[in-house]
């Protein structure tokens, strides 16, 4: 659901919707259009190829890519809500999935322990990043910049002086189980569940519901939201704006590292490249859905459907036999059309809605 | 760093300000860097050919870094940097190898197409006012396949001697590339500091709404800025080309933080307004060195990552301390204004004012 200050920026499309006097038609809702896309894209590259609505062999990996995926965006969504950025989502995954490695691989850590410790290490992580923005005043566009270089020095270096191939190896107990089932193997009584949905998901929806509950029913999604829209305005209306930053920073390491564990489980090994190609699924995913890159607005249901649309786009494609290389250049073509059309809706809408009032 | 008022200061002020100036710093870094890596190859690294393979590789990163620049200049990004050279290296490479024009025309119409790109993106942003850095993330994604589509997996590598013979010639020990590089800074500076065009562009990145309403063009000043920075990718395409052994898919791919890396630590605000073309080409030698240093000691490749991210953290938060010191002592002339927080992200979609504008 779209998400904005209930006394912030009025001339968003989401704050005029709420109002009945200025309701905008229907069609405006980003989200709307969205869930269409994907739903008729779906159907189409079905026709097309059948195979594509094969549950187990490509919906099955498509879900988990999606799960992961819309994980990191939601982990850019967050900081974006307060107005920052954070081009460091790859690398903090990586430093999170080597804190799980390690303490599979050396402490010999059950599983969610191993969970516990690396989302453990991406908070702090991102915590620190929010603490030097906070404390120096620096764009947080460059001081994540630095950060996604040290880290990315950093945890190549640990990798060669922690393991003898640059990659954890050692599977707990559970690991395997996770990757590979699907809620096909969870059943009650004689109902199973579907093939295609991984159990990965869990975690995508444990993340969707806490941000969902976070920024719609809570005091402190409020007060981060209202720091992204106006930090002056927050500032003076007693919102210790510092602490909200840094709070989002931790928010956004601890899902980046969530994300760097669910990658690894789906390749099987920690190593140094997970999250190398983070960085743009974050961006498409969080502002497809919606979210604004100013602050103060954001969609958690957008993430997830912006992420999607992305996904079905880049399997389908591959199944039509685009080549590799050519499927970058229709994702491309597709962000700037999305986001021009996303423009031009917006600014009729406007017109319709100013001459009828 | 020069905004403008630095223009009507004069002699001893001049003198003083450069002593405390982030340029000042980084002479010193490079000189005391210099002196200490040839000291701790004892001697070796002063010789001939280390100075020419130095300074041959210097010769992008600084390109790279002043593309950037120009952009941050009016306040915008380019993502597509990366992307972009290493876009045009393969096009320039696949036209000389493959369907065999001469390398004059090659090189030009490489060159010619950085430029367009920077042009179309520039008047996509203008036209559609979604944020630079969205349109150039698209950008990039568009331009990274297209390379891939032009080069596939193989490296092109069949591409004219002539010019490769350019890549290598080192007349009195320096490269024709780093010349080339030199060359494109200083001409960068004059345009920037000498003419009223650069003025203009700096005027529209320090305050939009002061430039508009002194009657300057903000959009025309960002298709301006986008397109010189496809022109500066495309000679950095060109020094790459004629310095590497083959172009392939992996050209430009580690571009893009460097690209950032350079005008941040040379001392350029994002927030635009503000340029150091010296401070640009001063970091990028900075970074050079720091590799330079790794391969001197045989270390691990990522060292150079992680010391490189060290540095701009320590830059950016030594500069706020500074600075903080500075206004302390009441004395904060000359150095940018503090930049709010939030201040490195436009609207990404400016949406009409309830009055219904547009």
């Amino acid at each position: 659901m779209p998400v904005a200050p209930p006394d912030g920026d009025t001339n968003t499309a989401e704050a005029t919707a709420s109002r009945p006097v200025h309701r905008l038609p229907f069609w405006v809702n980003q989200r709307l259009g969205l869930l269409v896309l994907i739903v008729s894209l779906s159907a189409l590259f079905g026709v097309l190829r059948p195979a594509f609505l094969d549950e187990r062999l490509v919906l099955f990996p498509l879900l988990r890519d999606i799960s992961t995926l819309t994980v990191v965006a939601l982990a850019q969504m967050v900081v974006l809500s307060v107005g920052h950025m954070n081009l460091a989502v790859g690398r903090m995954a990586a430093f999170g999935a080597l804190f799980a490695g390690f303490g599979y691989d050396r402490l010999g850590l059950p599983l969610p322990l191993g969970l516990l410790l690396c989302l453990f290490a991406g908070a702090a992580i991102g915590a620190l990043t929010g603490w030097i923005i906070t404390r120096t005043g620096v764009s947080s566009f460059v001081v994540t910049l630095a950060m996604d270089f040290a880290l990315l020095g950093l945890v190549s270096l640990l990798y060669s002086a922690l393991t003898e191939n640059a990659a954890f190896t050692t599977k707990p107990s559970g690991l395997a189980e996770l990757r590979s089932y699907s809620l096909a193997d969870i059943c009650v009584g004689p109902v199973c569940g579907s093939p295609a949905v991984p159990q990965l998901a869990q975690f995508t929806v444990l993340a969707l519901l806490g941000l969902g509950f976070l920024y719609a029913c809570t005091r402190i999604g409020r007060e981060l939201l209202l720091t992204g829209a106006n930090p002056a305005a927050a500032e003076l209306s007693g919102i210790p704006t510092g602490r909200r930053v840094i709070l989002a920073h931790t928010l956004s390491g601890l899902l980046a590292a969530l994300a760097g564990f669910m990658a690894a489980v789906s390749t099987g090994t920690f190593r140094a490249s997970i999250g190398d190609d983070f960085m743009l699924p974050s961006f498409l995913g969080a502002v497809l859905g919606g979210t604004l890159l100013t602050g103060g607005v954001v969609s958690v249901l957008g993430v997830l459907l912006g992420t999607s649309l992305v996904g079905v786009i880049r399997k389908g494609l591959d199944l039509l036999g685009v080549g590799l290389e050519s499927l970058n250049i229709y994702l491309g073509c597709v962000l700037l059309l999305a986001l021009s059309a996303d423009r031009v809706r917006t600014v009729l809408s406007y017109r319709k809605v100013v001459r009828s009032t | 760093m020069i905004t403008i008022r630095d223009r009507g200061a004069r002699g001893v002020a001049v003198l003083r300000r450069f002593s405390r100036s982030t340029t000042m710093t980084l002479l010193c870094v490079v000189l005391a860097g210099y002196v200490a890596l040839g000291v701790a190859s004892s001697g070796s690294f002063f010789e001939g050919p280390s100075v020419r393979t130095f300074l041959q590789y210097l010769a992008t990163p600084v390109l790279i870094g002043l593309a950037q620049m120009i952009a941050l200049c009016v306040g915008q990004l380019n993502l597509a940097v990366g992307a972009l050279g290493g876009f045009t290296a393969c096009l320039m490479g696949v036209l000389m190898a493959d369907q065999g024009v001469p390398a004059g025309v090659a090189v030009a119409a490489g060159v010619l197409t950085a430029t367009a790109v920077g042009l179309v993106t520039g008047l996509f942003i203008v036209a559609t006012k979604i944020n630079g850095f969205i349109v150039t993330l698209g950008t990039m994604t568009i331009l990274l396949g297209a390379q891939y589509r032009l080069a596939g997996t193989r490296t092109v590598d069949g591409y004219s001697a002539g010019l490769r013979d350019l890549g290598r010639a080192a007349p009195l020990n320096v490269p024709l590339v780093f010349v080339t590089a030199l060359a494109a800074a200083a001409l960068l500076a004059a345009f920037l500091y000498r003419s009223s065009a650069g003025r203009r562009l700096l005027a529209a990145g320090g305050n939009p709404l002061a430039a508009r309403l002194s009657g300057i063009s903000t959009d025309r000043q960002i298709v301006l800025a986008h397109t010189l920075s496809g022109l500066l990718i495309g000679v950095a395409a060109l020094t790459a080309t004629a310095s590497l052994p083959g172009v392939n898919r992996s050209v430009g791919g580690d571009w893009l933080l460097p690209s950032f890396a350079a005008p941040i630590i040379g001392g350029v605000a994002l927030t635009g307004g503000s340029v150091a073309v010296l401070g640009t080409v001063l970091a990028a030698f900075v970074m050079r060195l720091i590799d330079a240093a790794r391969a001197q000691f045989s270390l691990d490749p990522s060292w150079v990552n992680f010391l490189i991210g060290l540095v701009v953290l320590g830059t950016v938060v030594g500069g706020r301390i500074h600075q903080t010191h500075l206004e302390k002592k009441g004395s904060s002339r000359g150095r940018t204004p503090p930049a709010p927080p939030e201040s490195d992200a436009q609207p990404a979609v400016v949406l009409p004012h309830m009055g219904g504008a547009r």
